[in-house]
């Protein structure tokens, strides 16, 4: 239709329409409109799944995984994970009568005639050479001499052509270096290097006892089995890494999320009283918060922690939990505060008074709504560096007691080991790293979700 | 009121410009079917959709129209102040002295803002840097296009301080933003904007902030400083009584179009457009708005702002057009030519955007 | 402004007081006393150590002159090291955790601006996302993990270098400086990072930043006389508690590179429960902390003419 072709029909008055259809946009309500936000937030709904998922693993973990966290598994000290578990049944140990061996004779090849006399095993590694005059000494090492230049642990100096090695066998392999020493008793030029590779054995009652084969059960020597499996290794002492992670990190999510909760209530109360009293009330209860918030905050929880100590017995999670709520109140208590005194001001405030509504009605109707947001999005932010608090402490040693872990105490055993088991430093700070990650970035999401203004883009 | 007759008699400054582009019907700006749109999370604002106007040397082009119909937008785009992204101006020319101004504001290597063209705000609060003193702020501009040195560029400053009638002016122009009160910034804003002596002056609501005294004051400075440099003035407002007093032309705006366009007589005793139309009844009387009526919402007209995101087919006013007519709602309805009032109208000559000045329509009923 | 700077100081003072009075009631609250450890002492011995602490007096006595020797900057005898001023302690470490606290404010400092600054320019593009990735995980690795990861590189980079590319532990060169301040800055930077960037996007959408484009200002000008200049201020609002979190977290850096620093002599002094050095360090640190933020306000005051002019 062109402006030629109209017609005069075309200019008959339009029939009014009523506006209802104007209103095509639906309006969401506040929380709606943040929640299609936030879920709009590729970033914040993955730190949400994880943070989930974090839950799941310490609450719904430890019934999956039923493994106790304090027990010490003696064949498992300080193992990373994916360890060879397989294990040979036994016979239980019997003393090696050597003397009844006739020594190796030196070859060519081996001028010391340095043998293994029988397999090598967790249970003993028997060496035998050439008899001869001079004293030899044994060395032990887990790498290869050639590549350290070390021949690594001295076991002995010995006059005999043999030697039982049963010092804290593993299943690994090691390197024995024998080495000739001359009349003065200083070593010679001549050496020889077995490369040995020791087999887990266990016996059958130790078997029975671990639990590995019922008692009924018929086993014979020779079979393999497999020992107790830990997916993520075991710490110094032989503790199961995934338990201990799993109940360690329900005492961090605890203080992580209760002394949050806790505190920011303590904040909202007081704040909000403070806020509508107004006055010379609100004037003094502020200034004493601004003296809180003056305080050192972690040298008084080390201060706390020293004066009121870790009973035997006790986990010091309590102490802890007071100590943060304590000294933390204050700056939610601003907050609530300042929003407060802001709505106090607004227009819906006052008309509603005008209305008749009482103050606590006004107070739970429209400021608590109102600050909610920003209160949630206070509680996010507090969760990361309440769990790096706990962790600080537990690093320092005035944190969680042992035996009982948390990500910060575990953090502190790793620590000592970290170049030989990396693991057990590295898996408790990966998981402290990922909750903060994920609360920080659900934070920022609720954040924007929440901001009525959106700032920019972001 | 009587600016737009004094103009006959040729009594601006700055004659010779005005002189020649007088007779060669050459204006100082020549808008062209500007488009602006917004990438938003709920879809593409078309906020600007084919505006065109322009503006003669020594005249004060008004446009009105009701919030978010796009006025900041278009003189935005001019100054190139539309955050690109989101925005992004995708048709349109606007020529200033034979140059593109949308395609770049560099004529000679130099920026046009500030020197040609130059702006002022609605909010002087938060216009002005919090931490540069009000002085520096104004040397700013002519160290930057003038070249002056700081010292040299202060005392200008002083001085512009002083022809925007802040007392004290050297003692304030060390003073901090905070330190003034809104009024004074607009005059210090003002003071700024005139630094370079601009060919034109963009106004964008330079009075909603300020409350009824100050407001006629600033007009007052406003017009005079036209009267002693001869700048074309384009300002945007919501008050019609502003336009009254201040205006040579006036563009109507709707929905991002400009409906109707013509001398300030044309708009207020010949209007055009029904829209135009509503806005003056809903112009409180003078009386009201001197007994203190004056923040009154003017522009209080049935029904809701159209939305943008999705802005109706045919004439955008048609929903709330109490003339609307079958067509409004199919087919936008064409730029018609009305006959001017004043005949020495050397602006906007009077156009509406409106089927009612279709012939069929003429034909049918009497003129509105 | 000095009205201003003299009240601060004043209820500085009064937070100091209270720090002290709290350390002092805490310690004393401690079951058992610090003389109560595994060596048996005889009764004259004992009565001897405590004629020489005071803990003969009555509670009141003490708390009165220890906060007399307070006020004189005197903080007692070291327990388990007899014969060893707290003081003495305290001058003796505290330069090493100064030297290593300025290095790591400075370097979070300045990195934190420059990093943020250039996120916001960039704000959204690939230099953005791959810092604020960076900052992400910055302020998400606890400050001892990132310490124990960077001697651990340390020492394979020094292994596959076959030689001491830079010390692993130790104090003394300013090569030994370099890895601790670096991690000690590390987390504060990432912090200043995201409150600049955020800041300066802030700032960017500023009425007064289109009103000096308006003006043509050309943009470098603008970012630097309009832009970083306001954005800055902010950060250094909470350079205070930035010195705090420095502070604090020097001890941790301090044991695991094993630095001299009076952190890792409170640290040891908490597990010895050394009385009297836990509670003149805490003191000491607890005064510390609290001018150090006085000093940050008071800077911003001059820096802010909102401030240095209202006060
Ligand atoms: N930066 C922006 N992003 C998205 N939409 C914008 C932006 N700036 C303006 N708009 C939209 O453009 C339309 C016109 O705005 P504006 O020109 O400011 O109106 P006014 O006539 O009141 O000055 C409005 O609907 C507004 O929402
Ligand atoms: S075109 Fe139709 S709807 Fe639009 S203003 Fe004219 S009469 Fe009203
Ligand atoms: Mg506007």
């Amino acid at each position: 239709m062109s402006a030629t072709d109209l017609t005069q029909a075309d200019f008959a008055a339009l029939p009014r329409q009523h506006s209802a259809d104007q209103l095509s946009r639906p309006s969401l309500s506040y929380w709606a409109d943040a929640w299609r936000r936030l879920r709009a937030n590729p970033r914040a709904m993955s730190s949400l799944g994880l943070i989930l998922a974090l839950l799941a693993f310490v609450t719904v973990g430890p019934m999956v995984w039923t493994v106790d966290p304090s027990v010490q598994d003696v064949d498992h000290i300080g193992i990373s994970p994916g360890a060879d578990r397989q294990v040979t049944l036994t016979t239980p140990f019997i003393p090696w009568e050597p003397e009844a061996l006739t020594p190796p004779t030196p070859s060519t090849g081996n001028p010391l005639g340095f043998t293994l006399a029988q397999s090598a095993t967790t249970q003993s590694v028997r060496l035998t050479w050439a008899d001869q005059d001079s004293p030899r000494r044994l060395y032990r090492n887990l790498f290869a001499p050639e590549d350290t230049g070390s021949f690594g642990l001295p076991l002995a100096d010995l006059d005999t052509p043999y030697f039982e090695d049963r010092l804290d066998l593993q299943p690994e392999t090691y390197y024995y270096t024998l080495v000739a020493l001359d009349a003065a008793g200083e070593e010679s030029e001549t050496t020889a290097t077995l490369t040995i590779d020791v087999t887990r054995v266990i016996s059958i009652a130790q078997a029975q006892e671990r639990g590995l084969i019922q008692p009924d059960e018929s086993a014979e020597i020779g079979q393999t089995l497999k020992l107790a499996w830990h997916p993520l290794g075991t710490d110094y002492l032989g503790r199961d890494m995934l338990a201990r992670l799993m109940y360690g990190g329900q005492v961090s999510l605890f203080i992580g999320l209760l002394a949050p909760l806790a505190f920011v209530f303590l904040g909202v109360i007081y704040g909000s009283v403070a806020g509508f009293l107004g006055g010379p009330v609100d004037q003094a209860m502020m200034r004493f918060a601004d003296f809180v918030v003056a305080l050192p905050f972690l040298l008084f929880m080390i201060l706390f922690k020293v004066v009121f100590g870790i009973g035997p017995g006790e986990s010091g999670i309590l102490p802890m939990l007071a100590a943060m709520i304590i000294l933390l109140w204050p700056a939610p208590a601003r907050l609530v505060r300042g929003q407060i005194l802001q709505i106090r001001e607004e227009a819906y405030v006052s008309a509603s008074k005008l209305l008749g509504a009482t103050t606590p009605y006004v107070v739970g109707r429209h400021m608590l709504p109102n600050t909610l947001g920003v209160i949630l999005v206070t509680i996010t932010f507090q969760v990361p560096s309440a769990i790096f608090t706990e962790a600080f402490l537990s690093f320092i040693g005035m944190g969680v007691a042992p035996p009982t872990p948390s990500w910060g105490a575990m953090c502190n055993e790793g620590i000592k080991s970290m170049l030989t088991r990396p693991h057990e430093l590295l898996f408790p700070a990966m998981m402290i790293s990922a909750t903060v990650l994920a609360f920080n970035l659900l934070g920022d999401g609720l954040r924007d979700a929440l901001d009525a203004r959106m700032r920019g883009a972001e | 009121m009587t600016h737009s007759t004094d103009n006959s008699a040729g009594s601006t400054v700055g004659a010779p410009i005005t002189a020649q582009q007088q007779a060669t019907r050459q204006p100082l700006l020549r808008v062209d079917d500007l488009h602006v749109d917004f990438q938003t999370y709920g879809g593409v604002v078309q906020a600007v959709r084919g505006v065109s106007f322009e503006v003669a040397a020594g005249q004060t082009l008004a446009i009105v129209g009701e919030s978010g119909c796009g006025k900041s937008v278009t003189v935005q785009s001019l100054m190139g102040l539309i955050p690109m992204p989101p925005g992004r101006i995708h048709k349109g020319t606007a020529t200033l002295r034979g140059h593109d101004i949308l395609a770049s504001k560099f004529v000679g290597g130099q920026d046009i803002r500030g020197r040609e063209i130059s702006m002022i705000f609605q909010d002087p609060m938060t216009s002005l840097n919090p931490t540069m003193t009000i002085g520096r702020q104004i040397a700013e501009t002519l160290e930057v296009h003038r070249g002056y040195s700081q010292s040299q560029a202060f005392n200008r400053a002083v001085e512009l301080l002083e022809m925007s009638k802040i007392p004290e002016a050297a003692k304030r122009a060390k003073q901090y933003p905070f330190e003034f009160s809104v009024g004074m910034l607009q005059r210090a804003m003002i003071a700024m904007a005139i630094a370079c002596e601009p060919a034109i002056l963009v106004a964008d609501e330079p009075t909603t902030a300020l409350d009824v005294t100050i407001q006629a004051q600033i007009l007052d400075l406003l017009g005079d400083l036209q009267q002693e440099t001869g700048m074309a003035i384009i300002l945007i407002t919501h008050d019609l009584g502003v336009v009254a007093r201040m205006a040579d032309d006036v563009m109507v705006m709707y929905a991002g179009e400009v409906v109707e366009r013509g001398s300030v007589d044309d708009i207020f005793y010949c209007s055009g457009h029904p829209y135009t139309q509503g806005l003056r009844l809903a112009m409180p009387s003078n009386k009201r708005a001197e007994d203190g009526g004056a923040e009154q919402t003017l522009l209080a007209i049935d029904g809701s702002p159209p939305d943008l995101f999705n802005p109706p087919t045919g004439c955008a006013y048609h929903p709330r057009c109490p003339h609307a007519m079958n067509v409004c709602a199919q087919q936008a309805p064409a730029q018609y030519g009305l006959g001017s009032t004043s005949a020495s109208n050397q602006g906007l000559s009077h156009q509406a955007a409106c089927w009612l000045h279709h012939e069929l329509c003429a034909a049918q009923k009497d003129q509105p | 402004m000095l009205k201003y700077a003299a009240k601060r100081i004043v209820l500085g003072l009064i937070t100091v007081w209270f720090i002290a009075s709290a350390t002092f009631f805490g310690m004393h609250a401690v079951p058992g006393d610090p003389l109560t450890g595994d060596k048996a002492l005889t009764p004259k011995i004992r009565a001897n150590l405590e004629a020489k602490y005071g803990l003969d007096k009555p509670l009141a006595t003490q708390y009165w002159i220890y906060l007399g020797n307070i006020a004189q900057g005197d903080f007692g005898i070291s327990y388990t090291q007899e014969n060893r001023r707290v003081n003495d302690i305290i001058r003796e470490h505290f330069p090493v955790s100064a030297t290593l606290g300025i290095l790591a404010i400075v370097f979070a400092g300045v990195g934190g601006v420059l990093w943020g600054a250039l996120t916001a320019l960039y704000r959204n593009r690939w230099p953005d996302v791959a810092i604020m990735f960076l900052v992400i995980l910055g302020i998400s690795v606890p400050s001892f993990v990132m310490a124990a990861i960077s001697q651990w590189s340390l020492v394979n980079l020094n292994q596959t270098a076959g030689g001491t590319v830079l010390p692993i532990g130790g104090w003394g060169s300013v090569w030994h400086m370099v890895t601790p301040a670096l991690v000690l800055g590390l987390s504060t930077m990432a912090y200043l990072t995201r409150l600049m960037r955020s800041s300066m996007l802030e700032v960017v959408n500023t009425d007064y930043v289109r009103t000096a484009r308006a003006k043509g200002v050309p943009a470098t000008q603008i970012f630097s006389r309009h832009q970083l200049r306001n954005a800055i201020l902010p950060v250094i609002t909470v350079l205070g508690p930035a010195i705090a979190g420095i502070t604090t977290g020097g001890f941790v850096v301090e044991i695991v590179f094993a630095i001299p620093g009076l952190g890792r002599y409170f640290v040891q002094a908490i597990q010895q429960l050394d009385y009297t050095v836990i509670m003149g360090t805490t003191v000491f640190y607890g005064a510390f902390l609290v001018f150090m933020v006085i000093l940050v306000d008071l800077i911003y005051g001059l820096i802010d003419p909102r401030v240095r002019v209202d006060q």
